[in-house]
């Protein structure tokens, strides 16, 4: 049974893309509907694979003997990593009905969304390195294709081809720290690693840590790659709350939390993740309340988020990072879907163009709404536990200055996410825009997370059991509710936690004009909106890969005498290197 | 003094090799590209005898020659024929014109 329900997962999905690329451009009526029944079928397998999670490998196809056998591990991360691809992805295919009503080439998006859905599940269910990236590349191409969907819009080509460029590095990563770990074991099984990491070389398996770290950072838009999500902001908005908040930058974070056991004895990785989580998540709160784009404030409040979660892998809070996972899946793919609504109701991502629209989209502010305080860690949401948990955390074992930055940031993003909620919802409308409510298939879709959001974290008994018993490397503790509650309430961390947050929400009530901090701040803004340098960096490297090329072009003569001078030039020094060697 | 058949054949692999490569690297004309080309092949093709026999397997070297020489045939004829059609289209057989796939 989960093995047909593991496969299922992954193939419904993929089927659903085949079929749709079959139906092709001449019926773009009926793909959209058949997107529906393949995404909700997979969501429905995940769901029923869920309690079925174990340790072991349930599907094994043998593939030859280099590469391994093909196979599939449910184990309670991978499950609950599957249900959230599939589930969210269904409802990011459900919102889609309405906000791609209309538009050309249909039959593209949806077998791509539907590619990606079986790509994720197959990334977090693979139990074999190899499998694992390649996976990981469908999923890299398939947000580079969705991203880039509006062809004729030459930001969105960039921005594709930029998360394209900058996730290949991650990539490189991935493949060079899977390759090192071959080298020692002689099999591409993760748990041969996990089992006893004791036994690889300490070089090697410090080489394939910061491999994986690399892969992490650039997957999961972490420092020093967190300039491509903010541009990735150009894909339609279901796709940016599907691949783009809630599934597919957790890559980096299910990698980390995977090799965890693996990885933790190796000298300064654990002070590298750490540090790269609170870099990342501080620096994009600041760039989160100076931006003026809608989708570009979410996006660096995922990228501060997925900071939060690395960092609380660094700290060892296995679990605390796998329920705010959970949970930011879910509160975050309501504000994208909610902003979704409203973008397409008023045309515009402009924030400073929005105001007031609260009146007239009731139910897509209500959404909105609820999706903030989850964010901003308002009790009782589940943001509110998931992020006290990862504070808690912080303040234990994690060093002094870690801890405040994060606490700061926390405090950082109850400001962002109650300014742009103002400047969207509230006051008085700048701007005379067309206004719309939200449609059937908008509300179908956001209802389910505005229910989520509210309370999945009552799931966290169900879901630190299944992954305790089910990850016998990880050494997890299963928690139940009275627990949870106790923990954080009692905790002192809390109150700070809160206070600080408090203060954040203040900052703005007390300077509740509309460019406040863009005047204020003044000169520190260009560069926080630059990402403090870091897309110069960027600029930099492709400037010089360009200017390599030109350069090198003088050796392409385009002669066929040229080109043979170089074929006989190394046969003479093939000759050479025998008649010496011999 | 006995001229040994072998050392005959090594120094006839070695001048039309050279030959061909020499032809290869000076000429600009396609026809003397593809005259060159022969020339270089068949010393190819004369060099695969002799190793056969120096393996004492005469007879695989022989079939393997003949097949050589129908494949290196056609090779010459679809290349004089490429020449024909760059001859009438660029109006010039230089190897130098023939640069518009140059990136």
């Amino acid at each position: 049974m989960p093995a047909l329900l593991t496969l299922c997962t992954i193939l419904v999905p993929w089927l659903g893309a085949v079929a749709i690329w079959m139906l092709g451009d001449k019926r773009q009526k009926t793909v959209g509907p058949v997107a529906v029944t393949f995404s909700v079928l997979a969501a429905l397998a995940a769901l029923c694979l869920y309690p079925f999670a174990t340790a072991g490998v349930v599907v094994s196809i043998p593939m030859g003997d280099a590469f391994g056998s093909l196979s599939f591990r449910p184990d309670g991360l991978a499950a609950l990593l599957t249900v959230i691809a599939t589930v969210i992805g269904s409802l990011a295919v459900i919102f889609s009905l309405d906000y791609m009503k209309g538009e050309h080439q249909l039959p593209r998006y949806y077998s791509f969304i539907l590619l990606f859905i079986g790509a994720m599940a197959g990334l977090v269910l693979s139990s074999s390195l190899l499998y694992l990236f390649f996976f990981w590349e469908i999923t890299a191409l398939s947000s580079y294709a969705l991203i880039s969907f509006n062809n004729d819009d030459p930001k969105a080509v960039r921005g594709g081809i930029k998360a394209l460029i900058m996730t290949q590095v991650g990539g490189a990563g991935l493949l060079a720290g899977a390759l090192a770990l071959f080298s020692a074991t002689g099999s591409f099984e993760i748990d041969q690693v996990l089992a006893n990491p004791v036994a690889i070389p300490a070089g090697l398996l410090a080489f394939a840590a910061f491999g994986f770290l690399v892969a992490a950072a650039a997957k999961s838009a972490q420092f020093p790659f967190q300039t491509w999500l903010p541009d990735a902001m150009e894909a339609p908005t279901p796709i940016s709350a599907l691949i783009h908040a809630a599934t597919m930058v957790n890559a980096g974070v299910y990698l980390l939390a995977r090799f965890y056991p693996a990885f933790a004895e190796v000298p300064g990785w654990k002070t590298a993740v750490i540090a790269v989580g609170v870099i990342t998540a501080f620096s994009a709160a600041l760039m989160a309340i100076v931006a003026g784009d809608i989708k570009r404030v979410l996006a660096y409040s995922t990228v501060s988020q997925l900071g939060y979660m690395v960092y609380a892998i660094g700290l060892g809070a296995v679990e605390a990072a796998q329920f705010h996972l959970l949970s930011h899946a879910i509160f975050k793919a309501l504000l994208f879907l909610s902003a979704g609504a409203v973008i397409h109701s008023v045309g515009t991502r402009d924030i400073f163009r929005m105001g007031g629209l609260g009146k007239r989209m009731p139910f897509t502010r209500l959404a909105f709404v609820i999706g903030s305080l989850a964010l901003a860690g308002i009790p009782v949401l589940n943001g509110f536990w998931s992020k006290e948990l990862i504070l808690e955390a912080g303040m234990e074992t994690g060093p002094a200055w870690g801890y405040i930055l994060m606490l700061a940031g926390a405090g950082l993003t109850a400001l962002y996410t109650l300014r742009v909620t103002w400047l969207v919802f509230y006051g008085k409308p700048r701007e005379d825009l067309h206004v719309h409510p939200a449609g059937k298939a908008m509300k179908t879709a956001l209802l389910p997370l505005v229910i989520g959001s509210i309370f999945s974290w009552l799931l966290v008994a169900f879901v630190t059991r299944v992954s305790a018993n089910t990850m016998p490397y990880h050494h997890m503790e299963a928690m139940d509710i009275t627990t949870l509650v106790q923990e954080v309430i009692m905790n002192p961390g809390t109150l700070i936690a809160l206070a600080v947050i408090l203060a954040g929400a203040g900052t703005w009530l007390v300077s509740q004009r509309v460019r406040f901090f863009e005047k204020s701040l003044g000169w520190a803004v260009h560069s926080i909106q630059a990402s403090f340098g870091m897309e110069s960096i960027n600029d930099a490297i492709t400037r010089l890969a360009g200017f390599a090329g030109e350069k090198l072009r003088i050796t392409q003569t385009g002669l066929i005498s040229w080109n043979l001078l170089y074929v006989v030039i190394a046969l003479i020094l093939a000759c050479i290197y025998l008649a010496v060697g011999a | 003094m006995i001229i040994e058949p072998r050392l005959v054949i090594t120094m006839a692999v070695i001048c039309l090799v050279g030959i061909g490569i020499y032809g290869l690297l000076i000429t600009r004309n396609l026809i003397k590209v593809i005259v060159a080309l022969q020339i270089l092949v068949k010393g190819a093709i004369l060099a695969l005898v002799l190793a056969a026999e120096l393996q004492g397997q005469i007879q695989l070297g022989q079939s393997m020659a003949l097949t050589l020489i129908v494949a290196d045939t056609i090779v010459a004829v679809v290349g004089l024929a490429l020449g024909l059609q760059v001859r009438r289209r660029v109006g010039s057989l230089d190897l130098r014109d023939l640069s518009k796939l140059k990136g």
